[in-house]
């Protein structure tokens, strides 16, 4: 038994203690026990493998291979028996593809499914054959989606969130394009229009372009061109519009920040995929000029199609246009950068460019792997978080940037959020921890990626600034297992040396993340099967803060040893250490998340305190004098509100000039012209185009009743003759009676 | 993208449009015609909503109420007989921007313009479309028009209309996707032009049937419905047409009908006297085309030249021998 792991018992042996006969030499496999079941993935049905759905529209870039297929299973396999032998088959054929991608193989979910279904057709003989080709082929029509197929490994990250990212782009570039190339169409047209009032546009040559071959004999040009050039022309555009239409048209064709629909192979356009933060930033600085450029043209275009630059405004205001006038919104219509750093660790001057990003508005997302969290034993130091994996929680400190924090198990399950960071208007990062150190070579990268998960050694939590005010609303640390526990309880079943069912609750600790690292193999120490364990407590007993521990106690972890045996294993005291400090980490994150918060703990019990206080000091009251009788209820209802009197809405009075003078009910004309026909003096059209008396005096009588004889809705009141010695008044004021 | 200009700078610098913005060539439409009603109840619509005329498109047929656009001053597409709704329709998906108004009459939308109507019903799309019914067809002199009465002489019906005429609002409440239909009439501007303000505003497409007198030829048509009030009847609802206190002095037959009630609506649209007047029916939630089949990338001609050629050159067939000799390929 080494030294160290005698330190962790305080200096006793364990062996004197456990009365064990163990050959310290001899070292077991680590395995945490609480594993044993999930050894064979490729017989498990869970996230991994996932399909990069190979579709620009943004809508679900990514889906998981269990879904795809229950998906299928759902269309084709009816439930109960009668669905059976599809379901069989196809969960048959998804055990396969899982196998052949865990053995190495790529491609897409197509692809691997004719493979898998060849394998599987091979093995099948006779009727079984047909009616397995029979479903796989049902199945294989009801595959609702195809894409590039990944397993959990050391690139998932990189290539699902660059999957995300593309199509996340794409839809940006998209709408972008789409304005860019409208505004330019109408920018052109305003050119055309201009253009086609040209002399030379009308001269016999170009009408004789424009007409094409099929018909060119049958039209005379230089006819044609003598009247067109007789027609009336509009004014051509002032001179300083049409060279402003040009210059923005001229930098709207001209931009490289992405190819145009049609012409994108011999378009040359910028990159945004990055591997260092200082490249990332390098390169946005040299655009930027170019960016207000782009902007400046987009602004003067939006008014120009409106009719609505007005030179005396806009003028100084475009003169002075540069990267200060660029609003966040502006920028956020970019593409975004991505940058990947290289898994390892972050020298300190890419640090400093990584923090100046995060904290800053531009649209950069940052991806940060790490392979391994428990490098640093050769140093005989336990350095857990150095390298890359603390960049998440450093960049919490930015309060800027939208953080994302998760091993590479639970990506799938985060997968909108990732869409969330990648599609927010500034900086993101993305920490992830891959599984995939390489240094338990039977161990697979999912198992490792959520064993930490579960061990709290890299736990899952978003930050999002953009989703409130507070923390309460930006973090979260939902993803994890049982997140309102310090760690995550499983139960253990196995079976004792008199072949008797032992069921037991574990907590899944740092120390048992640890266990799946042969590198630490020497940290545990095999209690022998036949000592007495009396003095040990599990782990997260042991370092229970809150659980009492005799002096005596050694931690110890449930491992599994090679042929599939369960056996108690005592820790080093580093170790335990370690799991400390790792709780420790974990608590904060969980206050961070509000959970067992300590401010909300504290003022929970002082305003409890006070309200215990209070009734203590009414109780004392109450106790002092004889109860007095609660106040009656006044009783006197209140007044009841005096009910207003309902306002009679009062009546619009048309207005109906008594007496002698002609007048016409305005809103009731329907503007047929009758009467402006007769005399337009005497009737016109108001601002609505409704007929009114302008001047009772600019016709004659007999005019007057005439109109108000022809008035379609006979709204005119022709009143008393205003000319005494007009002839036959005496019958025109009978004509009038009827309209009085 | 950036607006660095305050609104209030804009507001200030721009005049506002008056009617005479909106007034296109001098009408040549009878006096007394029904079209003048329809006519300046629009141009009121497009001053008190300050259109830009340059954002307004103006499409009808063939007949007397088509020569509307020529008397708007925006973009108009007089165009052929029936057409005038898949044309709207083109120019709402192309540009979805643009407020468009249709002008069809009883011939052009009843008769020959049929199947395209119950489709642009179904399409649903955004636009405001005025069917201008004078139940006869004007520009030809006197012929019968779907709509025309039972018995109704005319130079083409001499011993009077043989068949029942079409009722427009029920057959558009019988299509599916119907979303808004009213009824105006002429002789009544004041609803006339608050029932084309709806529509206006109504998000899909908008089918007002507006009765209208036809001076020349049927003077007497309307004439009852005219002079008594009593024969119209009043749609009202809070959400649908609120006349004001003046108007519901003389028009005092009244019913409280919601726009929602789509049973109902078709039984008023079937009442052919009393004439119902007002919105029988608005569903706001009906999906449009435009929206369900939008299209994110412009059209410029050279990318229609090439979606042309692409599809065209399906159809190339290669000379047998590679080409190397045209001559002997041709036939």
């Amino acid at each position: 038994m080494s030294a160290e792991i005698l330190e962790l018992a305080g200096g006793k042996s364990p062996d004197a203690k456990l009365g064990g006969d163990r050959d310290g030499a001899a070292k077991i496999t680590p395995r945490p026990a609480l594993l044993a079941g999930y050894w064979n993935l490729t017989e498990l049905r869970y996230d991994y493998p996932l399909v990069l759905v190979a579709d620009d529209t943004g809508v679900s870039p990514v889906r998981s291979l269990t879904a795809v297929i229950d998906g299928v299973l759902r269309e084709i396999a009816p439930r109960g028996a009668e669905g059976e032998a599809a379901r069989k088959h196809v969960l048959g054929i998804e055990r396969e593809i899982r196998g052949l991608l865990s053995a190495d193989a790529g491609g897409t979910l197509s692809e691997l499914w004719g493979r898998a279904k060849n394998t599987l057709l091979a093995r099948a003989e006779g009727a079984a054959a047909d009616v397995l080709k029979e479903n796989l082929d049902r199945a294989r029509s009801a595959l609702a989606y195809d894409g590039e197929m990944v397993d959990c490994g050391a690139e998932t990250a990189d290539t699902l969130i660059e999957h995300i990212w593309k199509a996340v782009q794409a839809d940006k570039i998209r709408r972008l394009r789409g304005k860019i190339e409208i505004l330019a169409l109408r920018l052109s047209d305003i050119l055309k229009a201009d253009a086609m009032q040209s002399a030379e546009a009308r001269d016999a040559e170009s009408l004789e372009r424009s007409v094409g071959t099929s018909f060119r004999d049958s039209f005379d040009f230089e006819a044609m061109s003598r009247l067109l050039i007789e027609a009336p022309a509009g004014d051509p555009l002032p001179e300083e519009r049409r060279r402003r239409i040009g210059d923005a048209l001229s930098v709207l064709d001209s931009q490289k920040f992405f190819a145009p629909w049609d012409g994108g192979e011999d378009t040359e356009t910028y990159t945004f995929l990055f591997d260092s933060c200082a490249a990332a930033a390098e390169a946005f600085q040299a655009r930027v000029a170019e960016m207000v450029a782009l902007v400046k043209a987009i602004s003067i275009a939006e008014l120009e199609v409106e009719n609505g630059y007005r030179e005396s405004k806009h003028d100084p205001l475009f003169s002075g246009f540069d990267e200060n006038a660029l609003s966040p919104e502006d920028i956020a219509s970019f593409p975004s950068y991505l940058v990947r750093l290289s898994a390892g660790r972050c020298e300190p001057a890419e640090k400093a460019h990584l923090i100046e990003l995060l904290s800053s508005d531009l649209p950069v997302k940052i991806l940060a792997r790490s392979d391994d969290l428990l490098e640093g034993l050769s140093g005989k130091r336990f350095s857990f978080g150095a390298g890359m994996s603390d960049l998440a929680s450093l960049a919490l400190g930015q309060n800027n940037a939208y953080v994302l924090q998760s091993t590479a198990s639970h990506l799938y399950q985060l997968r909108d959020r990732i869409v969330d960071g990648l599609t927010c208007p500034g900086p993101a990062l993305f920490s992830v921890f891959s599984g995939s150190a390489g240094s338990n070579p039977d161990l697979p990268p999912y198992l490792v990626a959520a064993a930490a998960m579960e061990a709290r050694a890299f736990p899952a939590f978003t930050y999002d600034p953009a989703a409130g005010a507070d923390w309460a609303a930006r973090f979260e640390v939902t993803g994890n297992p049982q997140a309102e526990a310090d760690w995550p309880t499983h139960r253990l079943s196995y079976a004792d040396q008199d072949l008797q069912t032992i069921a037991q609750d574990f907590a899944f600790t740092f120390v048992d993340f640890v266990a799946c690292d042969p590198r630490y193999a020497q940290c545990f120490e095999p209690v022998p099967a036949d000592g007495s364990d009396a003095a040990l407590v599990p782990v997260s007993e042991f370092i229970d803060p809150e659980a009492e521990q005799a002096a005596e106690a050694v931690p110890y972890v449930m491992l599994l040893e090679d042929g599939g045996l369960v056996r108690k294993a005592v820790v080093d005291g580093r170790l335990i250490r370690a799991a400390r400090r790792c709780r420790e980490r974990w608590r904060s994150l969980q206050e961070l998340g509000g959970i067992d918060n300590s401010h909300a703990r504290n003022l929970l019990a002082s305003a409890r305190q006070a309200w215990e206080d209070e009734k203590e000091r009414e109780l004392a009251v109450l106790k002092g004098r004889p109860v007095e009788e609660p106040e009656a209820p006044t009783a006197e209802p209140a007044p009841a509100e005096a009910e207003a009197p309902i306002e009679e809405a009062p009546e619009e009075v048309l207005e109906e000039p008594a007496g002698d003078d002609p007048y016409i009910e305005t809103p009731r004309c329907t503007t047929c012209d009758e009467c402006t026909e007769i005399n337009n003096a005497m009737f016109a059209y108001d601002d609505n185009r409704q007929a009114y008396i302008a001047n009772p005096d600019g016709g004659t009588y007999r005019e007057m009743v005439e109109a108000a004889e022809s008035c379609q809705v006979a709204i005119i009141h022709p009143g008393k003759p205003r000319n005494p010695n007009e002839p036959g008044l005496e019958e025109l004021i009978q004509r009038a009676e009827s309209f009085m | 993208m950036t607006d660095p200009i305050p609104q209030c700078v804009f507001r200030a610098e721009d005049e506002r449009y008056t009617l005479a913005d909106y007034q296109g060539e001098e009408p040549r439409w009878c006096t007394g015609c029904g079209d003048n009603a329809i006519l300046a109840a629009v141009q009121r619509l497009c001053r008190d909503e300050q259109l830009p005329p340059e954002r307004t498109v103006f499409v009808s047929g063939i007949g007397c109420s088509s020569r509307f656009p020529h008397y708007m001053n925006g973009y108009g597409f007089h165009g052929i007989h029936g057409r005038s709704l898949p044309v709207a329709e083109g120019i709402k998906m192309a540009r979805p921007d643009l407020h468009v108004f249709v002008s069809t009459g009883d011939g052009d939308c009843c008769s020959i313009g049929t199947a395209h109507w119950i489709h642009a019903i179904r399409y649903n799309m955004d636009m405001t479309v005025m069917l201008h019914d004078n139940r006869v067809y004007g520009l030809t002199k006197m012929q019968v028009s779907p709509t025309s009465p039972q018995g109704l002489q005319t130079k083409t019906t001499p011993r009077g209309a043989y068949l029942e005429p079409l009722n427009p609002l029920t057959v558009t409440l019988g299509v599916a996707n119907a979303s808004f239909v009213a009824q105006a009439v002429d002789w009544i501007p004041e609803l006339m032009h608050d029932i084309i303000e709806s529509a206006f505003h109504h998000k899909g497409f908008s089918f007002i049937r507006v009765l209208q007198r036809c001076p020349e030829f049927l003077p007497d048509m309307f004439e009852p419905w005219v002079q008594d009030p009593a024969k119209t009847l009043l749609l009202v609802h809070e959400d649908g047409l609120q006349p004001s206190p003046s108007l519901s002095k003389t028009y005092k037959n009244q019913e409280a009908h919601d726009p929602a009630d789509l049973t109902r609506a078709r039984e008023i649209a079937s009442v052919e006297d009393p004439i119902p007047v007002g919105i029988l029916y608005r569903n706001d939630d009906m999906p449009r085309y435009e929206e369900i089949r939008p299209t994110d990338r412009s059209y410029t001609p050279d990318t229609i030249k090439g979606a042309l050629e692409a599809e065209l050159d399906k159809f190339t067939i290669a000379p047998a021998n590679g080409g190397e000799d045209e001559d002997t390929a041709k036939p």
